[in-house]
């Protein structure tokens, strides 16, 4: 727009300045947060710093620390888990945000349960939604034993059995991010116009065939949207497999959040854990852009 | 009419799973925190409470000192929200309308760098806040909680920002207001729904935060609740009445928040979602 005027009034030039002094505050705060952490973060992954090892210094090791990563058992499998639990979890949190946004898009003459049934989930910290469902599904006293109990089987070891402890990490994590996707797409289904449907209705359109070709099609950029979001925080899984299990049993429900915590944090070694800490932003770079690039190749409209 | 009443019926049903599905465990934890060690040990559980007591309820507030640490969650979500508000707004307003060459770019870069996964610059934060000697105190998490909502407050600013007409501006400036009188004066009141829900949001966001509480004001004197609430297990123990107990209490709070600015927190959500 203003590549056709031709040259700014002293009013706009002073408007100018006077933006990037506005723009500064924010800046400065992501200088000090984020962009100095950044670079100290690199620098130090190419150096030695074990704090529990005092008298070895702060040397430059070049790319032993990254070295040691491409060796590292451990940091294979936080990667894996992290992987996992994207691939389970931000489907599964947006099939069921999708069917909780249907149900929610009912005309209901009252509103608010329905609205603080998806809000709730949503303002609950994670690491509390983890130690609820810790409870729920805890071996003696939680109730999903006792359901399990109930209908004639052997109580399961939902927590302390690897393989079922992932998955019952993942039904948490699925009901705790479900209502956040919900409450974008249920902001996406109420801007479908109603005749759509009225039309299809005329046509003869079944439910299932309405969902199919209006619904669906119109929510893709919603669903995008929730998708991207997900994606992203998913990366970053930390609070729930945290209070759930702590990463056990073993580490077999341990994420690359949580073992570059405890490599840093707990084992002092902050070389290393900043090498690992680079390769997870990597990480999540690639997959947020790749994410970006598929978003935009896609109009999402038609 | 029996067709009406089924669809009454299916309306009701739709209200009650996602009603459940949200309150189902908030409520379980409540009924939990009535209870006694004795009752969790009944087969088969019991859902109510049989002899309800607040003895767990008691606990929580003679175990830890939990009145801290709401205060401490309280005051460092207040500062935060005010620090990130108020850098989001001059930002959103400078981008919406100050000329600025390539706003666009500007934004994207803003928003890139503000969502960058703090897990992985945790180390030298705390470094960082080491240096500056705020260790253990609430400013080692209300500048990274301002940023932790600094995306979603500048979406939500920017989108009601630009709804308002330039001239009201124009017109007050030349009443005598200068730029940022007039942002002040006359734009900021006329946003006021906007400010307020990028305020809430900000707010929820840090009152849950845990990893960076956890990690960078992990003593008791500046300790958050999230991270305070996780200290009624013992190492092997978990007396989950109550824990149970001490969830509720650390949870009513953000309950009453989202239940009173229900509409502003959906519209806020989906709005910063949408253009994201």
């Amino acid at each position: 727009m203003s590549t056709i005027r031709h040259r700014l009034t002293p009013l706009e030039k002073a408007d100018r300045r006077l933006g990037f002094a506005m723009l500064a505050p924010a800046f400065l705060l992501l200088s000090a947060v984020v962009l100095y952490p950044i670079i100290d973060l690199i620098r130090t992954s190419f150096t030695f710093l074990h704090l529990a090892q005092p008298w070895m210094g702060n040397p430059f090791v070049g790319f032993e620390n990254y070295a040691r990563a491409l060796g590292d058992g451990r940091f294979h499998e936080a990667v894996w888990h992290t992987v996992l639990y994207i691939v389970v979890t931000v489907p599964g949190a947006v099939v069921l945000g999708l069917g909780l946004a249907l149900l929610a898009n009912k005309p209901f003459t009252i509103k608010w349960p329905v609205r603080l049934g998806l809000l709730l989930p949503w303002a609950l910290p994670l690491v509390f939604s983890g130690m609820i469902f810790r409870w729920f599904f805890e071996y003696n006293q939680g109730i999903a034993n006792a359901i399990v109990r109930g209908l004639g089987f052997q109580p399961l070891n939902w927590l302390s059995d690897p393989n079922l402890a992932f998955f019952t990490i993942c039904l948490a994590i699925i009901w705790k991010s479900s209502s956040f996707v919900a409450l974008v797409l249920l902001a996406g289904l109420q801007t479908i116009p109603r005749s759509y449907y009225e039309a299809a209705e005329v046509d003869g359109a079944s439910d299932w065939q309405q969902f199919r070709e209006i619904t669906l099609p119109m929510l893709r950029p919603a669903i995008f949207v929730a998708l991207i979001f997900r994606t992203i925080t998913a990366i970053q899984t930390f609070d729930i497999p945290y209070a759930m299990t702590n990463g056990g049993p073993g580490n077999s429900t341990e994420t690359l959040a949580m073992y570059i915590h405890k490599t840093t944090v707990d084992f002092l070694d902050i070389g290393y854990g900043s090498a690992l800490a680079v390769l997870m932003f990597i990480v999540s770079a690639v997959i947020t852009t790749g994410y970006l690039k598929y978003t935009r190749r896609d109009p999402g409209r038609h | 009419m029996p067709l009406l009443n089924n669809r009454r019926a299916v309306l009701i049903l739709a209200a009650l799973i996602v009603a459940l599905n949200g309150f189902f465990p908030a409520l379980w934890i409540l009924f939990t925190s009535f209870k006694t060690e004795a009752e969790l040990m009944r087969v088969p559980i019991t859902i109510l409470p049989a002899a309800p007591t607040i003895e767990n309820y008691i606990r929580v507030f003679v175990d830890q000192p939990i009145l801290r640490f709401l205060f401490n969650s309280v005051v460092v979500a207040v500062l935060s929200t005010l620090l990130c508000v108020f850098v989001s707004a001059l930002a959103a307003y400078a981008l919406v309308r100050m000329r600025i060459p390539m706003a666009g770019l500007i934004l994207s870069v803003l928003l890139a760098i503000a969502m960058f996964p703090l897990v992985s610059i945790m180390v030298p934060l705390f470094q960082v806040m080491r240096d500056l000697g705020l260790l253990n105190t609430w400013w080692a998490l209300v500048f990274p909680h301002a940023v932790l909502s600094m995306p979603v407050c500048i979406l939500v600013l920017i989108s009601f920002f630009q709804d308002i007409p330039r001239d009201l501006e124009n017109a007050a400036m030349i009443d005598g207001c200068t730029r940022l009188g007039a942002l002040w004066h006359v734009v900021i009141p006329l946003t006021a729904p906007g400010v307020f829900t990028a305020g809430i949001l900000a707010f929820v966001n840090s009152w849950d935060e845990f990893l960076l509480a956890l990690t960078l004001s992990p003593r008791v004197a500046s300790r958050t609740l999230p991270v305070g609430i996780t200290l009624y297990q013992g190492e092997f123990s978990f007396p989950w009445p109550i824990i149970s107990a001490a969830l509720v209490v650390a949870i009513v709070p953000i309950c009453i928040v989202i239940a009173l600015f229900q509409e502003r927190v959906v519209s806020g959500l989906t709005s910063g979602g949408m253009k994201g």
